[in-house]
């Protein structure tokens, strides 16, 4: 017998089937939770801070009062003991003498005594003849009173616990609101256009003239010396070079300081083997990330940057376009190629792993020169023609989804490691346009 | 008594069409009576399939209540007319493709939820083989 409901069937990362609506509902209650806790904590916080604060710079009424004696109050807490100034006070309001043990209306305890102490310092107690201070009592209760007022301004860093749970739960559940009861077809007409209205939008990409089409401000914004455009290099290896620096100098000098403990017990005669055995093989895997760090500086040293210049962007499939290819040397070269490439990416979730796969669709060489000698200080240069194919997809993305289009340049040295570097370029339809 | 189906048709029955064209077409709901309609929507759409998880975007959305005389009313059967965009077009990948189509979906009393669609092709972009080297 077929169920009547299906609450949850998943298939694979967000591809769910089952009711869409309970779904929905389980979200808002989670997020309307989130939001009750977020507004309870307001009103707690504003009714253990603001308020009372603001009473006693606003309600409270100016007296003075008699110093009778002052004490480091004290309070086991759970990582360990805090404490706080107490002062006793004595004053008079008609015929009635009040009592009381005081300081601010927090009544907050500290971390450190000395600063605590320090609070006291500024309090001269007279057993003998008690001084007299400004106090302002609470004309609602009078056997409140306090010595000093103002306000604690850092302690309304304690509203940005419940305000953050007030915006997360209360975006939620406005988002939800927003998707209740309607289609997908819906809400992605709602979510495009708040894309469109995007300030940040150039315009000149995904829903403008090309809706799903990547931005080419990457490549307009940088003009070329020979052609019309320079195009930025993908993957430049300087960030993963940074990691592996950043990398090796955190591990060797962790493996320096075990070391230093280690050669410190050997030389005072009371030696520790299994720290020292501990350290051998930490000290080995430093070493092997510095030489293979080296190794990688070499390696991108090696090759001095290409430059890849192109007659126009964005480009059009069936288009005919100009590319201008500069190598500097020194390098002794068996082949230097540039590559047209199409590739297929597909980000998607697999459990709670997320996962991308590429595929290769077109793979052509527009450019290429054998055994060539590049000497130091010189450059190759060369200027060639680059033909679009027209029956081929054009560049598209979407969040999971992406087709992306590129130029390589692969290059096979003499007795060192080969290089290829890869550039980016947009590829819009194929138009009636005339040949640039 | 027959479930309640949509049909939709494009003008010309075409099926491909170039960026830019206009795409028309005509859909009829039939096994329902119009006093159980709520609300209908029409979208025309693109929504990815295969590897990566799914991306969809409306290039058209209209939604028609269930009362008023205008020509957004909900009727047993109506029209609509769409210029096609220049992007994305339809594409056969190896892990990404891409498909349009116009939808029709019909809110009926009680929750109930009917929908029709018609795929087509927009562009005449070949499937995508592996690159050979």
């Amino acid at each position: 017998m077929a169920r009547l409901i299906r609450v949850y069937e998943k298939k694979r990362g967000h591809r769910c089937t089952g009711t869409g609506k309970l779904g929905s509902a389980g979200e808002m209650l989670f997020f309307g939770g989130v939001f009750l806790i977020g507004c309870a904590g307001l009103v707690v916080t504003f009714a253990q801070v603001v308020i009372p604060e603001w009473r006693v710079n606003h309600e409270f009424i100016a007296n003075t009062c008699r110093l009778l004696d002052a004490r480091v109050g004290q309070l086991a807490a759970e990582d360990g003991v805090r404490y706080r100034p107490e002062l006793q006070i004595e004053y008079q309001l008609k015929d009635r003498v009040y009592r009381t043990w005081t300081y601010d209306i927090r009544g907050a305890y500290y971390p450190g005594r000395e600063e605590v102490e320090a609070i006291l310092e500024r309090f001269e107690v007279d057993p003998v003849n008690p001084r007299e201070y400004p106090c302002w009592y609470d004309p609602a209760d009078p056997s409140v009173a306090v010595l000093v007022r103002g306000y604690t301004w850092w302690y309304w860093l304690l509203f940005a616990v419940p305000v953050s749970f007030v915006l997360i739960g209360g975006g939620g559940l406005l988002y939800g609101a927003a998707r209740w009861g309607r289609s997908a077809e819906r809400v992605a007409a709602w979510t495009g256009r708040a894309a469109r209205l995007d300030l940040f939008q150039s315009g000149k990409n995904g829903d403008g003239e090309y809706p799903a089409t990547p931005p080419v401000e990457n490549v307009t914004n940088s003009p070329g010396t020979r052609l019309k455009y320079r195009l930025p290099i993908l993957a430049s290896p300087g960030w993963p070079l940074f990691t592996l620096a950043l990398a090796c100098v955190v591990c060797n000098v962790v493996v320096a300081v075990l070391a230093g403990i280690a050669v410190q017990g050997h030389l005072s005669g009371d030696p520790d083997w299994l720290s020292t055995l501990f350290v051998i093989p930490f000290g080995g895997a430093g070493l092997v990330l510095v030489a293979f760090f080296l190794r990688q500086v070499a390696r991108v040293t090696a090759v001095p940057p290409t430059l890849l210049e192109v007659s126009d962007h964005p480009l059009f499939a069936g288009g005919r376009y100009r590319l201008f290819l500069s190598q500097p040397g020194k390098l002794e070269v068996r082949s230097l190629a540039v590559l047209l490439v199409c590739e297929e990416e597909a980000r998607y979730r697999e459990g709670t792993q997320r996962r991308t796969e590429v595929r290769r669709v077109h793979e052509e060489e527009v450019f290429r020169r054998e055994k060539l000698t590049i000497k130091r200080g010189a450059t190759f240069e060369t200027v060639c023609d680059l033909v679009l194919p027209s029956a081929v997809m054009h560049s598209f993305q979407a969040p999971n989804n992406e087709v992306r289009w590129g130029l390589l340049v692969r290059g096979r040295l003499q007795g060192r490691a080969d290089f290829q570097r890869a550039f980016a370029i947009v590829v819009y339809p194929a138009v009636e346009r005339p040949a640039v | 008594m027959t479930p309640p189906t949509v049909e939709i048709r494009f003008t010309g029955n075409g099926r491909s069409y170039r960026p830019g064209e206009t795409l028309t077409g005509d859909y009829t709901l039939s096994g329902v009576k119009p006093a159980e309609i709520k609300a209908l929507e029409v979208s025309v759409l693109w929504q990815t399939e295969g590897k990566g998880d799914e991306d969809m975007a409306v290039h058209f959305f209209e939604r028609r209540p269930p009362d008023g005389d205008g020509p957004a009313a909900v009727r047993p059967g109506g029209r609509f007319s769409v210029q096609l965009p220049p992007s994305p077009l339809s594409y056969q990948g190896l892990i990404v493709k891409i498909r349009w189509c116009a939808r029709v979906r019909i809110f009926l009393n009680r929750g109930r939820e009917v929908v029709g669609e018609l795929p087509f092709r927009l562009g005449d972009v070949p499937p995508a083989h592996p690159a050979t080297p």
